[in-house]
């Protein structure tokens, strides 16, 4: 019984380190920067939904503000850099804390909401973010802030010819996004979660504080999302309000979690491969007709997606566990 | 140990709940002896839920207050009351549906123990103590009633309680499932567990607890062995009607 539960961890362990060493092979092997350019960007999704994943899935307050983390990480950034010629390696570092932070100052607001509730005011306040960024001069407004490239530098963390330190960095912040997550689903906090979303009410009975455990979710969460700001900042060296605090952020942290299965370890990962891709390659194969039909597509795909598999992705994996029982 | 062995380990001082115009508990003084089981009964509406709750801290008293182990905890929430060594049931059983069995206990250990192997151990235990161990890897949500109703009193126990609130535990049974629930909490009190217990199938509990509390309209009607308390005329008049009562 015991045992059983420690194999399974084990071979979670294991089948991740296989499949990072894999991916990390993978550019040997594909040259083609148009390629190249997916692979980083759903790393970067698939580590995004994964912090997602922490607050939303395990601890069911479901976020669709997440764009405001990703915002700050990114802005955070690139204001240390251009303004204080800070490195974006302590940037990153900075817009994690600073998002944590702000994200325990909305928690604690928030958190008092239950359901619906919440998450139209986790919409709303990513929304204010958005139109006090667009107005705010000294981070240059609605135009946004353009990172000087000069040559390729791990220091300063921006290469100029190459995807591939980009792609192995967003491997990395995959991996420990996974990592975090698998090392808190057997930890006090993992149980406090799933059971704050299950039942409130009765975790609270059970000595479990729930506003605080709610609030650990909320800074874990939006410190990883952050870091992925960050990066992106880096990655496309040119960020404007609506290109990283979007709401369409919001949704693509979302939907690979939703699609692959929430509240769950590999669901993140999962939705990520499949969504991501398929998101680039409908608009770049049949978009720019100016019809929308690649948005038709990906659309339709999703819904046949949640309604063939309620329960995500995973759920066609667990199917042989169920029947081991 | 501040407080000594002779003093109760509950005790609710002229305790008043209203809810708006509504009086739900008026002037509840009660007491529970360390090792006792006690129950308390009352027809429905009589306040029973709402005196639990407010033991449970669920929320505080309108006035009054309630002392556990020799410590005021009248505005202590519910997490720090189980800290405290107060472990509850729900009525409307509240399992946390998308876990297993055993998850679902180790949530209950966790207060004591951090060390996740240890938590794990300690849930097993529990869940053999409560005859749900061959459950343990089910998800809660594919339990039936009785057994969901066994988790409870096991995710409970696992945050090793002095004092365990069973709300209506034993309601809505078979009477094969019912007496295998009374075993439980005689088991229970074999290892020093003090049991309240609300019920008001009266059958079942009478012969199971040391002590009867009546409620009836907010307020403590009577008290004492239960052999007394069925032949009481109040109590035969609050649950039947006074037509009754006078019979007797």
């Amino acid at each position: 019984m015991d045992t059983q539960f420690a194999q399974r961890r084990r071979r979670d362990l294991i089948v991740a380190g296989c499949l990072a060493v894999i991916a990390a092979l993978v550019p040997l092997f594909v040259k083609d920067v148009y390629v190249q350019n997916i692979m980083v960007l759903t790393l970067m999704y698939a580590a995004l939904s994964q912090s997602w994943n922490i607050l939303s899935g395990y601890c069911g307050q479901i976020s669709l503000g997440h764009a405001l983390y990703f915002g700050l990480g990114a802005y955070t950034t690139a204001l240390l850099f251009t303004k204080f010629g800070v490195l974006p390696w302590f940037g990153m570092l900075a817009g994690g804390a600073i998002s944590a932070v702000i994200a325990m100052a909305l928690g604690y607001p928030c958190f008092r909401l239950r359901g619906h509730y919440f998450v139209i005011a986790t919409i709303v306040i990513a929304e204010i973010a958005l139109v006090l960024i667009q107005n705010w001069d000294w981070a240059g407004a609605a135009l946004g802030i353009d990172i000087p490239v000069r040559g390729d530098s791990w220091l300063k963390f921006q290469f100029a010819r190459s995807k591939l330190p980009y792609f192995y960095f967003a491997l990395a912040l995959a991996s420990v996004a996974w990592l975090v997550t698998w090392w808190l689903e057997d930890s006090k906090w993992g149980y406090w979660w799933r059971a704050v979303k299950d039942n409130p009410d009765a975790a609270e009975s059970l000595g479990v504080v729930v506003f605080n455990s709610k609030m650990g979710a909320a800074a874990v969460s939006a410190f990883l999302v952050a870091v992925g700001g960050s990066f992106y900042a880096q990655f496309v060296s040119y960020i404007d309000p609506e290109s990283v605090m979007g709401f369409q952020f919001s949704l693509l942290m979302a939907l690979p979690a939703v699609l692959g299965g929430i509240g769950t370890l590999w669901g993140p990962v999962l939705g990520a491969v499949i969504l991501i891709p398929l998101t680039e390659l409908t608009r770049s194969f049949i978009g720019g007709s100016g019809r929308g039909v690649d948005l038709i597509v990906y659309g339709t795909l999703i819904v046949v997606i949640s309604l063939a598999l309620p329960r995500g992705l995973v759920s066609v994996f667990s199917w042989r566990k169920e029947a081991a029982r | 140990m501040t407080a000594l062995p002779e003093t109760p380990l509950l005790e609710t001082r002229g305790v008043w709940q209203r809810f708006g115009g509504l009086v739900a508990n008026s002037d509840v003084s009660i007491s529970v002896g360390r090792g006792e089981i006690v129950g308390l009964i009352g027809p429905n509406g009589a306040g029973k839920s709402t005196l639990f709750n407010l033991i449970a801290g669920v929320l505080p008293p309108t006035q009054g207050s309630i002392i556990f182990d020799g410590e005021d905890v009248t505005r202590l929430p519910a997490a720090e009351r189980c800290q405290r060594g107060v472990g509850r049931t729900f009525q409307v059983v509240k399992s946390f549906e998308t876990m297993t069995v055993v998850d679902n206990v180790i949530v209950g250990a966790l207060i004591r123990n951090t060390k996740m192997r240890i938590a794990r151990q300690k849930a097993y235990e529990v869940l053999e103590f409560c005859g749900l161990a061959a459950r343990a890897d089910k998800l809660a949500a594919d339990l039936v009633p009785s057994e969901k109703r066994r988790l409870e009193v096991a995710r409970a126990l696992a945050t090793e309680p002095k004092l365990l609130l069973l709300d209506e535990v034993l309601t809505g049974l078979t009477p094969v499932e019912a007496q295998t629930g009374v075993e439980l909490v005689r088991k229970v009190r074999a290892t020093g567990v003090t049991v309240l217990m609300v019920e008001h199938v009266m059958e079942i509990v009478m012969p199971l607890v040391d002590r009867a509390i009546v409620l009836n309209l907010g307020k403590v009607l009577i008290e004492g062995k239960p052999t007394e308390v069925v032949r009481n005329p109040e109590v035969i008049s609050a649950y039947l009607g006074d037509r009754h009562a006078v019979g007797a």
